[in-house]
């Protein structure tokens, strides 16, 4: 058996398993969407989207029952088609399914390619769609079956008044930091030119020449890019507050006078780098702070995707499309298969069979008898099912989830960064000597312009540079480092946190566990003919054990023959019934056997799966979830050093505890519902500890967003990965403790680096203080700090792994 | 010597601010909100993009006459 890669989405699968076709032997597919969508690109011309992918992957098609008419209902028109000036429609997406670059051309292409699109703009980094279009030549739904079609999926968002405001924040701040930045750099070059003179001699009229330029670009720095610290610190001193933004202007600003004065003829040297390089340094560091709130929009948007557009209520047997809002108690709601439940509610059915993976994380669908609740977002597996709202939408599950969510996103607390609050107070007490300096120096010697110099020299020689470099520096290369082993830090923040971790609180399903259900034990052989019934039997499934089953029949058989199944039928959760050859074939659980008045001691702590012909049990399958591979060395290692490791999750207790003791957790919560595992986090946190939390569910969604540091495996949902602060490309857990033990070591250093840049301080401000620095060997030896900072963080990378 | 460097700093700076003005442009228009997509750009270059760019323009410029002949039409029937 060989691996091979699916021509389509470049994973790679067994050989075996993978379809191929007569015409291409060089082609593989590991599903017939791949195979759909790669004939769909050769046809359209558009399979130079394979050239495009590079070495990347994706994920297989999308395959999706929803209908797509709901998108050219006037109710949703209504709440999401808005109207350009000349008469086009607009709407805003997002696109499930995008992986990379050239998923963005595929799709952007496709919807060019369509009659009636006039625009096609897709944002890669948050996976958001601007679509306009001519309502009259293409309806909307047939603008996302084209999405669908190439295995893409499209929901609509309303674009709220904080996306606006954050986009146009996040613009205005990359404006001003690119502007600070270019000035800085010409400022740099410039100053070349000006330090070199001072060793080899500069023409006066020469040197006035350059102090002219820095001076241009340090004016456009200082009051353009750096007005913002100067509004901070107008709006902190109406408050009565001493703040950053004081600092950094207020030093900035003596500092772009002083060089004025040099500028226009005093004696000395002028410091307009100094000016443009303190709002630079500063403002990157504020600028990412903007895009971490950008991105907590776009999370929000995401979640509110998967919110439901509207519900079918039956009124005295007429059936009515009505939005979620006008939906109230004791309403009679049906719902298709595949269709979300919109509201909280009772089943009025005697049987249905939900999915209610997005609340526990389990993956096997749940049975609902007449009088069970129904709760919001969980999925019907089922037959089309009719249930009686309870509760209204607002007050219903998934509607409190998404505004707790929205909470906790829009107050996440900011981990008060050592650094920041470290340079709070070093700036004010430089501010402070350097006043004490002055007025000493004026005091004692009666010269102003002399005091003026060394204040100005001691202000230099304290520019928090290195103190501004140390956590930065530090932090880029343990980032750049766990991305290489495949992690993804979503802010340098999360490594200083993690570092500090106390608990590890752990999901079960698609965390520990692989998530997917294998075949652990088989009780019979089978022979060929039986081996090609029962392969019919679950190729008629889309039920998680029969998928499994499949699987298994694929890799033990070789060529499994074809048969023909006739009279296929689904018997909500117990199993599927057919006839061949006039023998009934049985396919199921327990429940089955007990109906069909077959005996057979068939007790055991797993899924379990029976193949009847007649009365005949020809064998029978025990499944479990698999507990992943380096699960027990990642929790061994963080018991090692002495870090609390909790599992929580809304399995079963018994499975639960089983999984726990094989990857020797003890303290275990089994049971939980989403709310109860982010009511768990609080609690934790309440307790003084620093938690961080893995997992990979939309259950997990609201946890990760109460945790200090939230992690998602990397084929985890959209929203948990949305939510998340560091994902695990790989989903790996061995890659867990790499990227605790990066942030470890990268902490270490950062307070290494602090260290330095303080002692550093210690020695030369004394100095600057008593006159004996001036403040061209002030801006030399800043220089220097700043040297050692970076060298020393260059050594983290010096450890294997 | 001394007016070489004035010529050669005020062309430099004349230059610099001439990129920075397009840059500037460029942002407020939002050609750096997509910060992944912007740096992927090169990828998608090539001669067939150019080419698919310019019949992009040509529909757009056929579908907005086509609107606007319907509207002005419909104003006429109403």
């Amino acid at each position: 058996m060989s691996i091979v890669k699916c021509t389509h989405c470049q994973l790679e699968f067994d050989e075996i398993v993978m379809i191929t076709e007569e015409k291409n032997p060089d082609v593989y597919f590991c599903c017939n969407g791949c195979q759909g969508v790669y004939h769909l690109l050769k046809d359209d011309g558009l399979d130079s989207f394979y050239d495009k992918m590079g070495n990347s992957s994706i994920a297989p098609p999308i395959e999706t029952d929803d209908n797509v008419e709901k998108f050219d209902l006037e109710s949703f028109k209504q709440r999401y088609i808005k109207s350009t000036p000349d008469g086009f429609s607009k709407v805003d997406l997002v696109i499930e399914g995008i992986h990379c670059a050239a998923c963005v051309w595929l799709n952007e292409k496709i919807l060019d390619n369509t009659e009636g699109v006039l625009e096609a703009n897709i944002n890669f980094t948050n996976n958001k769609a601007k679509i306009i279009w001519d309502e009259d030549t293409v309806k909307l739904s047939e603008i996302i079956e084209k999405i669908r079609s190439i295995g893409y999926n499209a929901y609509p968002y309303d674009q709220s008044a904080e996306d606006v405001k954050a986009s146009s924040a996040q613009r205005d701040y990359f404006l001003r930091m690119a502007v600070a930045v270019f000035g800085s750099m010409n400022v740099m070059m410039i100053g070349v030119a000006k330090y070199a003179g001072y060793f080899s001699g500069i023409k006066p009229e020469n040197l006035h020449l350059v102090h002219m330029a820095e001076f241009l670009f340090a004016t456009i720095v200082l009051f353009y890019s750096g007005w913002i610290f100067f509004r901070g610190a107008y709006y902190g001193l109406k408050n009565r507050i001493i703040n950053m933004d004081l600092l950094v202007s207020g030093g900035a600003l003596i500092t772009y006078i002083y060089s004025l004065t040099i500028l226009f003829g005093a004696k000395g040297d002028s410091y307009f780098d100094s000016v443009t390089m303190i709002i630079t340094f500063v403002l990157v560091g504020k600028y990412l702070e903007v895009l971490g709130k950008k991105s907590a929009v776009d999370a929000m948007d995401k979640i509110k995707s998967q919110v439901p557009l509207e519900a079918t209520i039956v009124e005295d047997g007429v059936k009515r499309v009505v939005s979620l809002d006008e939906i109230v108690v004791g309403d009679i709601i049906e719902v298709k298969n595949g269709e979300k439940a919109s509201v909280d509610g009772k089943s009025i059915v005697k049987e249905a069979i939900y999915d209610e993976s997005s609340l526990s994380g389990e993956s096997l669908p749940v049975e609902k008898q007449e009088g069970d609740t129904i709760y919001s977002g969980t999925i019907n597996s089922g037959m089309v099912m009719r249930y009686e709202a309870t509760k209204n939408y607002a007050n219903s599950t998934l509607s409190t989830m998404v505004n707790l969510l929205e909470d906790s996103l829009a107050s996440k607390p900011k981990i008060e960064e050592m650094t920041n609050e470290l340079s709070k107070y070093f700036s004010l007490v430089i501010i402070l000597l350097a006043i004490a300096t002055y007025i000493g120096w004026y005091l004692y010697s009666g010269d102003s312009e002399k005091a003026l110099i060394i204040t100005i020299a001691v202000i230099v020689i304290a520019c928090p540079c290195a103190l501004a470099l140390a956590t930065p520096i530090a932090s880029l290369i343990g980032i750049s480092w766990a991305t290489e082993k495949g992690l993804l830090f979503k802010e340098a923040k999360f490594i200083e946190t993690f570092a500090k971790a106390t608990t590890v609180v752990v999901d079960k399903t698609g965390t520990i566990t692989d998530g997917k259900l294998t075949v652990k034990k088989q009780s019979k052989e089978l022979d060929t003919q039986d081996v090609a019934l029962l392969y019919a039997m679950v190729d008629s499934s889309i039920h998680p054990v029969s998928r499994s089953i499949k699987k298994y029949l694929e890799k033990e058989y070789e060529s499994i023959k074809t048969v023909e199944l006739e009279k296929i039928e689904q018997l909500g959760g117990r199993g599927l019934k057919a006839e061949y050859n006039g023998q009934t074939l049985l396919g199921g659980n327990s429940k089955l056997l007990d109906e069909h008045y077959i005996e057979l001691d068939s007790k055991s702590d797993y899924t379990i799966y029976h193949f009847i012909i007649g009365v005949r049990v020809v064998a029978s399958f025990e499944l479990e979830d698999t507990v992943k591979k380096d699960a027990k060395e990642m929790i061994g290692y963080f018991k090692k050093i002495g870090i609390e490791v909790i599992m929580a999750t809304g399995d079963h207790a018994k499975v639960a505890k089983r999984v726990a003791d094989e990857v020797g957790i003890k303290t275990v919560y089994s049971g939980m519902s989403p709310l109860e595992k982010a009511e768990l986090l609080i609690s934790l946190k309440e307790q003084g500890k620093t938690v961080v939390m893995v997992g990979d569910g939309i259950n997990d969604a609201l946890a990760l967003s109460k945790a200090d540091v939230a992690i998602a495996m990397g084929s985890g949902a959209d929203v948990a990965l949305a939510i998340s602060d560091v994902v695990v490309l790989n989903d790996s857990l061995k890659g867990i403790k790499e990227s605790f033990i990066i942030s470890r070591r990268t902490y270490t250093f950062i307070k290494q680096n602090l260290f330095l840049s303080l002692i550093y301080n210690i020695i030369t401000i004394p100095l600057a203080m008593a006159g004996f620095v001036i403040p061209l060997v002030a801006a030399l030896s800043m220089s220097l700090s700043s040297l050692i900072v970076v060298g020393n963080s260059m050594r983290i990378k010096t450890k294997e792994l | 010597m001394n007016a070489v460097l004035k010529l050669e700093l005020i062309v430099g700076l004349l230059a610099s601010f001439t990129l920075l003005t397009i840059f500037i442009w460029s942002v407020k228009k939002g050609g750096f909100d997509d910060s992944k997509k912007m740096m992927d750009g090169m990828l998608f270059d090539s001669e067939d993009d150019l080419r698919d760019a310019i019949n992009k323009e040509n529909k757009q410029k056929a579908l907005k006459e086509k609107k606007l002949k319907d509207i002005e039409k419909s104003k006429e029937e109403g």
